[in-house]
C-alpha cells in the first residue's frame, strides 16, 4: 500500500460494502446472485449451435442446456449482467482515467508470457468453473451469501488451490 | 416481498433489464476496488495486496446480513432464493482448478470483464481462455459427467450442516471475516509491494 | 484502512449478534388479501354437497381425500371412510403441508357442522392452497341427507325421487344396508377441476 495508484481505488472495506449491496439487490430482485462463467457459456453453446447445428443436435450436454436455458443468451440473466459488468467498469474506469489499452504484467516477465499464462488462466478457470457450478461470483461470493455448503467449499478450493501453487507461480506477479 | 421476479411483481424482461443494471453496478464497484488489475487480485496470495479478501469476503457478509434481515422482517421469501447445489467432488475439483487457473491467470471470470472493459488485453486472452475452457468442458462432457453429478448433496445450507442456526453460524463467519482481515492488513505490513 | 475496518466491524458484528439472537422468520405470509377472500366467500364454490361427496365415495373416486378436522377422539368415534384426521389446531403445521398444499387430490375438509372445517379452508386458502373443500353441513347435514333420507312425497319431480334413490343407496353402499342403486343415477353437480398449483420455484442461477 502507500503508492499513489491505491489512493485512487476505493476503500476495499467501502468497496465490499457496496457489492454486498448489490449482490443483495440481485437477491431482492431475482432471487440469485451474481454470476460471470455462465454468460459465457450461454454465448458458447449459442456459438457452438450456430456453427455446428448437427453436432449441437446430437450432443445431449447441448440440448439438455437449452432445455434449462430457454430463449437463448438474449434472454439470460448472466449476460444481461455481464453487459452491465462492461458498461459499470467502463464507467469506473474512465471517472478515474484509468482507461488504457494495455497488458499489466509483472516487471520480471514480457508481456507475452503474460498473455500465454493468461490464456491457460483463461482456460483452466473456464473448466473449472463448469465443473464447480460456478466461478467466484456465482458459487463462492453468491453462495456464500446464502450460506450454500457448496459455495464454501468451492470458495475455499478456489483460494486453498491459489495459495498453495502461490509460491511456483511468483515470478508471474512479484 | 421478493424475490421481486419470483412473486411476479416484475416481469422477466424487467428482470433482465435489471439485471443489467445490476451488472453495471457489479463491474462499477469491482473495477473501482481494483479488481480490474491481476496484480491486485494475485497479491492476496502473496500478501501484499489483500484487498481481493476484504472486498470479497465484506460483500458476502454483508449480502449475507441482508438476506437475513429482509427475511426477519418479511420482505423476502428465503425458500424461494436460489441456494448453489452440493455435488462434494465437482465443487472440490472444480474448486481446486479454478484456483490454479487464478494463480496462472490472475482473473477469475468476472473480473476479467471487468478489466477488459478498461482495456486490459491480458483480460481478453483470459477470457479467450474462458471460452476454450467451457468448450473443452462441455465438448467432453461424457468423460466427467460421473464426477460432475457424484456426491449430490442437495441445496445444504452451513447452518443445516452443521446444526446450528443461520444467524449463529452468520456471527461466526462475521467473526471470522474480521478475523481474516486482521491478518490481512498484518501480511500487508509484512509483506509490503510499492512498485508494482 | 484501519480505522474503516473498525467502523465496519461496529457495525456489522452488532448486527450479526442480533441476527444470531432472534428467532428465524418462518411466518408465512398470506398470499390473497381480504378483498380475494370475501369474493371466494361470497361465491361460496368451497362447499361440496353431501350427494356430491357421497357419490364420489361410493364411485371411488381416487381424487377424493375426505379430512376430518374435528378432534381426536370424536374421529376415532366416527368417520367418514376414507377420511383421515387433521385437527383444526394442527392445520398449519408442517407435517401436514405435503397434504394440504399439492395438486393431486381435492380435499374435502368435513366437522361436525361446516363451521371448524370452514375456517380450516379459509385459513389454509389465505395461504394460497389450492384444491381444498368443505362438505357442506358438515356430518349433521351428512346423516340427515344421506344416512337417514326422508322419502319424499310420491308426487315429487322425478329428480327428487331421483335423489333419494341416491342417497339410500349410498347410505345402503356406505352404512351396509341392502338397497341396491343405480349408480348412474346424477345426482352430483359437475365436480370442480383439479387447479394445478402454480408452485412458484426457486429461481435458476448458478453459473
Amino acid at each position: 500500500m502507500g503508492n499513489n495508484n491505491s489512493k485512487k481505488y476505493l476503500n476495499p472495506y467501502l468497496g465490499g460494502v457496496l457489492l454486498g449491496l448489490v449482490l443483495l439487490a440481485a437477491f431482492y430482485i431475482s432471487g440469485r446472485g451474481l454470476g460471470a462463467s455462465g454468460a459465457v457459456k450461454s454465448m458458447v453453446v449459442t456459438g457452438i449451435e450456430t456453427i455446428a447445428p448437427a453436432h449441437a443436435e446430437g450432443t445431449e450436454y447441448y440440448q439438455n442446456y437449452d432445455k434449462s436455458h430457454p430463449g437463448g443468451p438474449l434472454h439470460n440473466w448472466l449476460v444481461w449482467e455481464m453487459l452491465g459488468v462492461l458498461v459499470g467498469g467502463f464507467i469506473s474506469g474512465a471517472v478515474s482515467g484509468r482507461l488504457k489499452w494495455k497488458v499489466e504484467h509483472s516487471p520480471k516477465i514480457t508481456s507475452k508470457t503474460r498473455l500465454i499464462f493468461a490464456l491457460i488462466g483463461g482456460i483452466l478457470f473456464g473448466f473449472g468453473s463448469q465443473m464447480g457450478r460456478g466461478c467466484t461470483s456465482g458459487s463462492a461470493l453468491s453462495g456464500m451469501a446464502v450460506m450454500s455448503l457448496g459455495g464454501f467449499i468451492t470458495m475455499a478450493f478456489i483460494f486453498g488451490t491459489g495459495f498453495a501453487f502461490a509460491y511456483f507461480a511468483r515470478k508471474l506477479w512479484i | 416481498m421478493g424475490p421481486l421476479v419470483v412473486n411476479e411483481i416484475i416481469s422477466a424482461n424487467t428482470n433482465l433489464f435489471l439485471a443489467f443494471l445490476i451488472g453495471i453496478g457489479f463491474g462499477f464497484v469491482l473495477e473501482a476496488s481494483g479488481f480490474s488489475s491481476s496484480r491486485t487480485l494475485a497479491g492476496m496470495f502473496y500478501g501484499y495486496d489483500t484487498t481481493v479478501l476484504k472486498v470479497f469476503f465484506t460483500g458476502a457478509i454483508v449480502a449475507m446480513l441482508g438476506l437475513l434481515f429482509f427475511s426477519l422482517f418479511g420482505w423476502i421469501d428465503l425458500d424461494l432464493v436460489y441456494i448453489n447445489p452440493t455435488f462434494l467432488w465437482s465443487a472440490i475439483v472444480g474448486g481446486a482448478i479454478m484456483g490454479l487457473g487464478f494463480i496462472l491467470g490472475g482473473f477469475c471470470p468476472g473480473t476479467a470483464f471487468c478489466a477488459f472493459s478498461i482495456g486490459k488485453l491480458d483480460a481478453l486472452m483470459f477470457i479467450g481462455g474462458l471460452i476454450i475452457g467451457i468448450v473443452i468442458f462441455t465438448e467432453g462432457f461424457p468423460l466427467w459427467k460421473d464426477l460432475f453429478y457424484a456426491e449430490n448433496m442437495g441445496t445444504p445450507t452451513m447452518g443445516e450442516f452443521f446444526g446450528i442456526s443461520r444467524g449463529v453460524f452468520a456471527l461466526l463467519l462475521i467473526l471470522a471475516a474480521f478475523g481474516m482481515f486482521w491478518v490481512g492488513e498484518w501480511a500487508e505490513k509484512k509483506y509490503p509491494r510499492d512498485e508494482y | 484502512m484501519k480505522n474503516m475496518r473498525i467502523k465496519l466491524a461496529m457495525v456489522l458484528i452488532p448486527l450479526g449478534l442480533i441476527i444470531a439472537a432472534v428467532p428465524e422468520n418462518t411466518t408465512k405470509p398470506y398470499k390473497l388479501t381480504a378483498s380475494q377472500m370475501l369474493q371466494e366467500i361470497k361465491e361460496g364454490t368451497q362447499f361440496f354437497t353431501p350427494d356430491q361427496v357421497a357419490d364420489m365415495i361410493v364411485q371411488k373416486d381416487p381424487t377424493l381425500q375426505l379430512i376430518d378436522v374435528r378432534g381426536k377422539d370424536e374421529y376415532e368415534k366416527y368417520h367418514l371412510p376414507g377420511a383421515v384426521n387433521i385437527p383444526l389446531s394442527d392445520i398449519l403445521s408442517p407435517d401436514n403441508e405435503d397434504m394440504l398444499n399439492q395438486d393431486i387430490k381435492m380435499n374435502v375438509f368435513y366437522s361436525n357442522g361446516s363451521t371448524k372445517s370452514n375456517e380450516a379452508w379459509m385459513l389454509l386458502r389465505q395461504l394460497g392452497y389450492e384444491n381444498n373443500y368443505v362438505l357442506q353441513g358438515g356430518l349433521n347435514y351428512w346423516a340427515e341427507t344421506i344416512m337417514n333420507p326422508q322419502k319424499p312425497p310420491s308426487t315429487s319431480p322425478d329428480d327428487e325421487i331421483a335423489k333419494y334413490d341416491f342417497r339410500k343407496g349410498a347410505s345402503a353402499a356406505l352404512g351396509g344396508g341392502v338397497l341396491q342403486t343405480s349408480s348412474s343415477t346424477k345426482t352430483s353437480g359437475p365436480k370442480p377441476p383439479i387447479k394445478k398449483r402454480k408452485k412458484k420455484k426457486r429461481a435458476a442461477g448458478g453459473c
